[in-house]
């Protein structure tokens, strides 16, 4: 048997490794559960580091000549490789032990049960604080229950091979073959294994546990031969992980029952057996195979709830699937290393990936989020037209894994230089915020990048202030006034931030605010700010904006961005009183110290000016034609009038090539200027105007 | 994707060839060996790509770890159409001369445009003050 295996001459060089291999395996047990990565390393170097250890050559040899007989041998073998194993986690001992084929459950039985009774709590957590929680692991039915056990071992074991052990990716050994047709087997090493959903009717704790006929493994290369033993001690047991009961792929999801109160390990840790409240959880196969068995627990996911039926659907008709994807021609030459990312890192991945899509921020995955709307609404049509009867998705009740609220991503020791990395992160996007977070704070030299930062810091408050506000929009009616209340103060907060202020032309460039506005995100967070403003302080913004137009468009040339404020400013403009309206114009028609032409003169030139001066007169002719009263000020109409004239005249004066066409044309203009203007001019003007 | 649509996802992509475009213009070409949350990338068997108009040189520089947040794109190569190219590869030391020669013209046209843009009042900014981040 022996001779299977290769032989290392370099024995010494292997002690290095296998030193080398158990930091790994620590730092890989910790992040991503079970150690079962020394072998998938081992699996990738040509040389497999081959220390069978007396005692576990025994303990197969023990195993294969005689049945119960083997139970002490096996035991002892657990505690001499559990020592990298803390979990209490019955799979990862159960997987430990499953060593042969023959094997009988009664074994395993015991062999679990003995460890149950050491439960571990993982002494370095390493773990992400975004977890809350974890569960502890609890003796599953699958030590309990040999029947099931029996099944799936026996199934998955006639289909081993000894070629492919040394070399393959151990990931695919969870693929049992067993009940599926050879043409589903998948050439990719790659390959996660698949779990299915076990039958409803096993007990809940073996839930994890699929049941050998539905499951729907990838699929191995064809494995022969059932030598699996005397690899290395490590890679031993890990080979046959994958093949025990319960869930020989890599991490399920398993969901945290909420109302586990003893955190024991993270979330990282445990791919294990959670409580018995929990459903099984699942494992996709990422590889191209068609035979995606995969489903969550649906009221243990937020995920979306389209994807969740999708997932389910997946599982039903994984059974009847044949292997739908095109079976990639894996290149003759083998890539040694391929395999490097194991299935479980990978599986570690996906997961994060899977947890990230469960956001509350709607901003987070718009993608995701689009294509199961689009999906749902298509399926809400079909059910229309089809009539059929409606598809009740899946309630999504309980999260699948609860967050932290605060969370630290960085972690700052005193004294160092920088940031410590965390080395387990479930909540990608907040450790990039946070470090973004960090960037800003930063205090910078020159003005302009000052006024930069100011941007940025304000633009994150207002976007913080729209999250919160849609978010109270969800909330139940009661709660609602306080949230505006503090929405208000927020917004207040950053209007203040804003240093809205009068200043002459001689100070406009080293105003605050103008110094914002000369900057395109400036423009666009004030414009994103106006609607939450009061009136006063949107009319203020108005006036400044206004009054310092001929600096504002100066400063605009390159970017262009100024139209980005006709919107919100239109809509300010709608809500004035005649008497502000006059007051704005004002603005407009008020001789400048440098130069000779007015504002209004200059505005005509420039979209936005154009487009903001014409939704001022059409406002005011609006005011007028309607009956409202209008409660001006005494001089109000005689300003009006003036500043009617004044643009008829410098409409008429400014050569047609230099008048821009503003952003919209108010429709009452022409008859604003009928009022006021003979016919001859208003047809020259109408003229100019189109 | 298929086991998670409408999302997005590099695992299928693992073990299998990739042409990776860099923020600071640098082409990457290696085996994606793995990735993790971030999209950070280890690329194994690398070669540096430098193109110049229709020509190119391949400088290897073995395994890349490249943090995520400096990938403007990736895409996996098809082995089957690599060679099908109307590109030249050339040598190093050429493709680097012509790097160099390209790189000297690109600057002295930018430095033209600056002078002509300021005779007529008006100022480029500069990169390190643009706007948005």
């Amino acid at each position: 048997i022996l001779e299977d295996y290769l032989l290392v001459e370099d024995a010494p060089l292997l002690e290095e490794m296998a030193e080398e291999d158990e930091e790994l395996d620590l730092y890989n047990e910790m992040t991503f559960g079970l150690d079962r990565d020394s072998t998938e390393e081992d699996a990738t170097k040509p040389l497999i580091p081959l220390e069978t250890s007396p005692e576990l050559a025994k303990g197969v040899a023990e195993e294969t000549e005689a049945g119960e007989e083997l139970e002490p041998g096996v035991a002892e073998q657990l505690e001499e490789l559990g020592e990298h194993q803390e979990e209490g986690g019955m799979e990862v001992e159960v997987e430990q032990v499953s060593l042969e084929l023959e094997e009988e459950e009664e074994e395993l039985g015991t062999e679990e049960q003995e460890e149950d009774q050491e439960p571990c709590e993982e002494p370095n957590d390493l773990g992400d604080p975004a977890v809350m929680r974890a569960v502890q692991s609890k003796p599953t039915l699958e030590s309990q229950d040999s029947a099931v056990l029996e099944s799936r071992i026996g199934a998955c074991w006639a289909e081993f091979g000894k070629e492919d052990m040394v070399a393959m990716d151990p990931a695919v050994w969870g693929s049992c073959p067993g009940s599926i047709p050879p043409h589903h087997v998948l050439e990719d090493k790659a390959i996660l294994q698949v779990l299915e959903r076990p039958p409803p009717s096993t007990n809940v704790a073996l839930d994890f546990l699929g049941s050998p006929v539905q499951r729907g493994y990838g699929g191995s290369p064809r494995l022969k031969h059932p030598n699996l033993r005397l690899m290395s001690p490590k890679s031993f047991p890990q080979r046959f992980l994958q093949q025990t009961a319960g869930y020989a792929s890599p991490t399920p999801f398993q969901p945290m029952s909420p109302n586990i109160s003893s955190p024991s390990r993270p979330l990282a840790m445990h791919f294990g057996p959670m409580s018995p409240s929990l459903d099984p959880a699942l494992f996709f196969s990422p590889s191209a195979s068609g035979q995606l068995n995969l489903s969550t627990p649906s009221h243990m996911t937020q995920l979306h709830p389209q994807h969740q039926r999708i997932l389910t659907q997946r599982q039903q008709q994984g059974g009847q699937a044949q292997s739908i994807s095109p079976k990639k021609l894996w290149s003759p030459k083998v890539d040694p290393y391929a395999g490097l990312m194991t299935s479980k890192e990978k599986d570690w991945v996906i997961k994060v990936e899977m947890i990230q899509l469960q956001s509350e921020n709607m901003d987070d995955d718009y993608y995701y989020q689009a294509y199961y709307h689009r999906l749902e609404r298509k399926q809400v049509e079909e059910e229309l037209l089809g009539g059929r009867s409606k598809q009740e998705p899946p309630k999504l009740v309980t999260p699948f894994i609860q967050k932290v609220e605060t969370y630290d991503s960085v972690v700052r020791i005193a004294g160092s230089l920088g940031q410590v990395a965390v080395s387990t992160c479930y909540s990608p996007r907040r450790a990039i915020d946070a470090v973004h977070h960090a960037l800003v704070e930063e205090a910078a030299g020159s003005h302009r990048l000052r006024a930069l930062h100011r941007i940025e810091k304000l633009f994150l408050q207002l976007l913080e202030v729209e999250e919160a506000q849609r978010k109270t929009s969800l909330a139940p009616e009661k709660q609602q006034p306080c949230c505006q209340e503090q929405k208000s103060q927020e917004v207040e907060h950053i209007y203040q931030a804003l240093q809205i202020r009068a200043c002459s032309s001689e100070e406009e460039a080293e105003d605050e605010f103008l110094q914002l506005l000369c900057v395109r995100k400036g423009k666009k967070l004030t414009a994103r700010l106006l609607p939450h403003l009061t009136r006063e302080q949107a009319e203020k913004i108005l006036l400044i904006i206004t009054h310092h137009l001929p600096f504002l468009m100066k400063k605009d040339v390159l970017d262009e961005s100024l139209p980005l404020l006709y919107s919100p400013l239109n809509e300010v403009v709608s809500g004035m009183t005649f008497s502000r309206l006059i007051e704005v114009l004002q603005e407009m028609t008020r001789p400048l110290p440098e130069s000779p032409e007015l504002p209004l003169a200059m505005a005509l030139k420039n979209q936005f000016g154009i487009s903001l001066l014409y939704s001022l007169l059409s406002h005011g002719e609006r005011l007028l034609s309607s009956d409202m009263p209008l409660e001006p000020r005494s001089g109000d109409f005689e300003t009006w009038t003036d500043t009617v004239f004044l643009v008829a005249r410098e409409l008429s004066q400014v050569p047609k090539a230099s008048l821009v066409e503003p952003l919209f044309l108010p429709s009452n203009l022409l008859s604003l200027f009928c009022r006021y203007l003979d016919k001859q001019t208003i047809h020259h003007l109408e003229a100019k105007m189109e | 994707m298929n086991y998670m649509p409408g999302t997005a996802s590099l695992i299928q992509d693992i073990d299998k060839k990739h042409l990776v475009l860099l923020r600071d213009g640098r082409t990457l070409i290696g085996y994606l060996r793995s990735i993790d949350q971030f999209a950070n990338l280890v690329l194994h068997q690398t070669v540096e790509r430098i193109h110049v108009s229709k020509k190119y040189g391949d400088i290897p520089r073995g395994i890349f770890v490249v943090r995520g947040e400096n990938v403007v794109l990736l895409g996996e190569i098809d082995l089957e159409k690599e060679s099908d190219t109307p590109l030249q590869q050339v040598s190093i030391e050429e493709i680097l001369e012509e790097q160099r020669v390209e790189q000297q013209a690109r600057q002295e046209s930018e430095k033209l445009k600056v002078q002509a843009l300021k005779e007529r009042g008006l100022s480029v900014p500069r990169a390190d003050t643009l706007d948005e981040y």
